[in-house]
């Protein structure tokens, strides 16, 4: 990659600057950036043409820009879910590679550690009682913030041990989902069933409101993203270490942390408990661009690649019935949570 | 320890087992009071009182009974044979491949009844068992608490979310599913409790064959066979014990979690390690838990019922934090 300015002694890295701004590029992100980027172009061109009608990928490309015959098949039918799915995606992926970042543990995620499940539990009190539509999001964010803080607060000692941290979530985890079965059970029918699909993580029926949603505090915290994979680097380091550059480590995992729930929760209330997404995506990017902790920018992609590909099968594997692709991820992010335990060295 | 405090332990959980057991009679949507309750189970006659007793209010205690059983010393089991203190049926993955093996069982062979059910779900519970062990012995530190743990609950959430899958894909089985509604005692005819009996009795009759064997075991394999024990059947009979137990539990009730978690650690507070008492205090207590849970789930958001999985579930994970928390256990 030339870029014209002089390039930085270190192999794999390249600076360039665009008027006052100057980044450090790595080659190697870089290229599986662009890699993951092209194959979720290729997965949501399959994602449109796939369904009860059969549009081919020319002809989905041309639909998308507004001609031939399958416009309203193409852009007004397929295309806001996939957005949808697109969006949640993202920003699993982007709390999942926060949270291990900052936890140094790459079993760490959002519905491992209770987010899902306390998001999960504030929404079904939501939907069992007269509270609007409109409270759901709000209360499913502040539901993940205390799911977490409470992990959190309850697998400190002498610091955060990662597999004690890990079984705690998942004790927080069994604990709330079992309170949300409860008010499902003391609902009334229609809101019970309504909270039970909700919870099983789906994004049918989803447009381009839930996608406003999310996307709009995506872009508000854009910036703080950007800080956010410099900052992250720092964190990675022994904290000791990272104390001696004078880096204030508790403040700044504290921040990052809250960052990574807000945007797990925030996925999490549109589309329910989508599985793994988060824990996957992250390890990924990690082992494609072979850094020591999760990249954000590739996270982020390789969770809407997967969200994407999962919510096709989901779609179309057993057509008619749709399954939930929350039930696909989970079915699937089993094995690799097993796969990860095996090679990992504690 | 002494064993008159031991014996003094035995007979209270023996009392309050009775006392939960005249509760689960008498409590429901339709209260019938503990005395009417003696006095039905003594000269049924045509009353509706009587009728949901002996319809279902026994069959669901008998079941509660057995489960619980079958569960605690399922637990104390696991616990024994990993030297973990977080093993339990549900949290090892063993329950979890007990119920694919049911639905298995209920899509793939069209079983329909419970008989044919049972061996499905020990055969689940066998590989799913197997399988965590195997998997968690091969990581870099071995089978120890916390990975046999993590590796069991992923095990779990993929076996759970491959059973949804199913139900979501095929109606005729979900039906039959939903019937045999997963971590729940309602809704069972008095024959499953007749049919589960005999493998929770030699479950346990195991169980306690190998209790000294499992003493030998805890101070280490080559002490155990100083001893003269041979350590390798002592572990495959506990093995086969802990897995028809949680098998044929899963099989009649749906994966129910820790009751095998919480019941060994409270009883080895009670009377010590001895896997003998340990044994026989759970026995007592396992069913009284169960069935207090049971209890709660029938009277917390009336009409409607909570699963007893489910209460047990809450009562449990602060007690799992809790062992968690505790340095000595987990130190990964």
């Amino acid at each position: 990659m030339k870029t014209g300015v002089p390039s930085y002694p270190v192999a794999g890295r390249v600076v360039a600057s665009a008027g006052p701004l100057t980044f450090v590029l790595r080659r190697r992100a870089a290229a599986v950036f662009l890699l993951l980027l092209a194959l979720t172009a290729v997965a949501v061109v399959l994602s449109l043409g796939v369904g009860s009608t059969f549009v081919a990928p020319a002809d989905v490309v041309r639909a998308l820009a507004g001609d031939g015959p399958f416009t309203v098949v193409v852009q007004d039918l397929r295309l806001p879910r996939i957005v949808v799915a697109l969006t949640v995606g993202t920003l699993l992926g982007l709390s999942g590679a926060l949270l291990q970042a900052i936890s140094r543990n790459p079993l760490a995620s959002p519905d491992v550690i209770g987010v899902s499940q306390g998001a999960g539990f504030a929404a079904t009190v939501v939907m069992s009682t007269d509270l609007g539509a409109a409270w759901l999001g709000p209360f499913a964010l502040l539901g993940g913030l205390a799911a977490a803080t409470l992990v959190f607060t309850l697998s400190w000692r002498y610091g955060l041990a990662a597999r004690r941290f890990v079984l705690c979530g998942i004790a927080v985890a069994l604990a709330t989902k079992a309170l949300t079965e409860i008010f499902i059970v003391g609902a009334d029918a229609i809101d019970g069933q309504r909270a039970q699909i909700w919870l099983a993580g789906s994004v049918a029926g989803t447009g381009y409101p839930e996608a406003r949603i999310l996307l709009i505090p995506l872009l508000v915290l854009l910036p703080v993203l950007l800080w956010a994979g410099r900052a992250m680097d720092t964190t990675a380091l022994d904290d000791g270490v990272a104390r001696g550059l004078g880096v204030r480590v508790t403040q700044r995992r504290l921040l990052l942390g809250v960052v990574a729930v807000v945007l797990a929760a925030l996925a999490i209330s549109q589309a329910g408990a989508v599985d793994f997404v988060a824990l996957a995506a992250a390890q990924l990017a990690r082992r494609l661009v072979r850094a020591g902790r999760p990249p954000l920018a590739c996270s982020a992609v390789a969770g809407a690649l997967l969200t994407v590909v999962a919510d096709l099968i989901a779609r179309t594997a057993f057509a008619p019935v749709q399954l939930p692709v929350g039930v696909l991820t989970a079915v699937l992010g089993g094995p690799y949570l097993l796969w990860l335990l095996v090679r990992r060295t504690p | 320890m002494r064993t008159n405090r031991r014996l003094a332990v035995l007979a209270g959980s023996a009392v309050l087992l009775a006392a939960t057991v005249l509760l689960s009679l008498a409590a429901g949507s339709r209260g019938i009071a503990p005395g009417h309750v003696l006095q039905v189970l003594l000269r049924p006659d045509d009353s509706d009182a009587s009728a949901i007793l002996w319809s279902l209010r026994v069959p669901r205690t008998i079941i509660g009974i057995a489960v619980g059983a079958g569960l605690a010393t399922a637990g104390v089991l696991m616990q024994a044979l990993t030297r973990n203190p977080l093993a339990d049926p549900r949290i090892m993955g063993v329950s979890s491949g007990a119920s694919l093996g049911v639905v298995a069982a209920i899509n793939i062979f069209g079983m329909t009844t419970l008989p044919g059910y049972i061996w499905f779900g020990v055969a689940g519970a066998a590989l799913a068992g197997t399988f965590v062990y195997a998997l968690a012995a091969r990581t870099r530190d071995g089978a120890s608490p916390v990975t046999l743990a993590l590796a069991g609950t992923a095990l779990d959430a993929s076996l759970t979310g491959v059973v949804i899958g199913v139900l979501t894909v095929n109606v005729k089985t979900f039906d039959q599913y939903r019937f045999w509604a997963v971590g729940s005692l309602s809704g069972r005819p008095i024959e499953v409790a007749l049919w589960v009996l005999p493998f929770m009795v030699s479950g346990i009759v195991l169980a306690f064959g190998v209790a000294g064997g499992l003493d030998a075991i805890a101070l280490g394999d080559d002490v155990a066979r100083g001893l003269g024990r041979n350590v390798g059947r002592v572990r495959l009979t506990a093995a086969v014990a802990a897995i028809v137990l949680t098998g044929a539990a899963v099989a009649a009730a749906g994966p129910i979690g820790f009751v095998g978690l919480a019941l060994p650690h409270l009883a080895r507070g009670l009377v010590g390690a001895h896997h003998r008492w340990v044994m026989a205090v759970s026995l007592l207590l396992g069913p009284t838990l169960l069935l207090g849970a049971d209890v709660i789930g029938r009277v917390v958001v009336p009409p409607a019922e909570v699963r007893a999985g489910i209460i047990t579930a809450l009562v449990g994970a602060p007690f799992l934090i809790l062992l968690v928390r505790r340095g000595r256990t987990v130190t990964a």
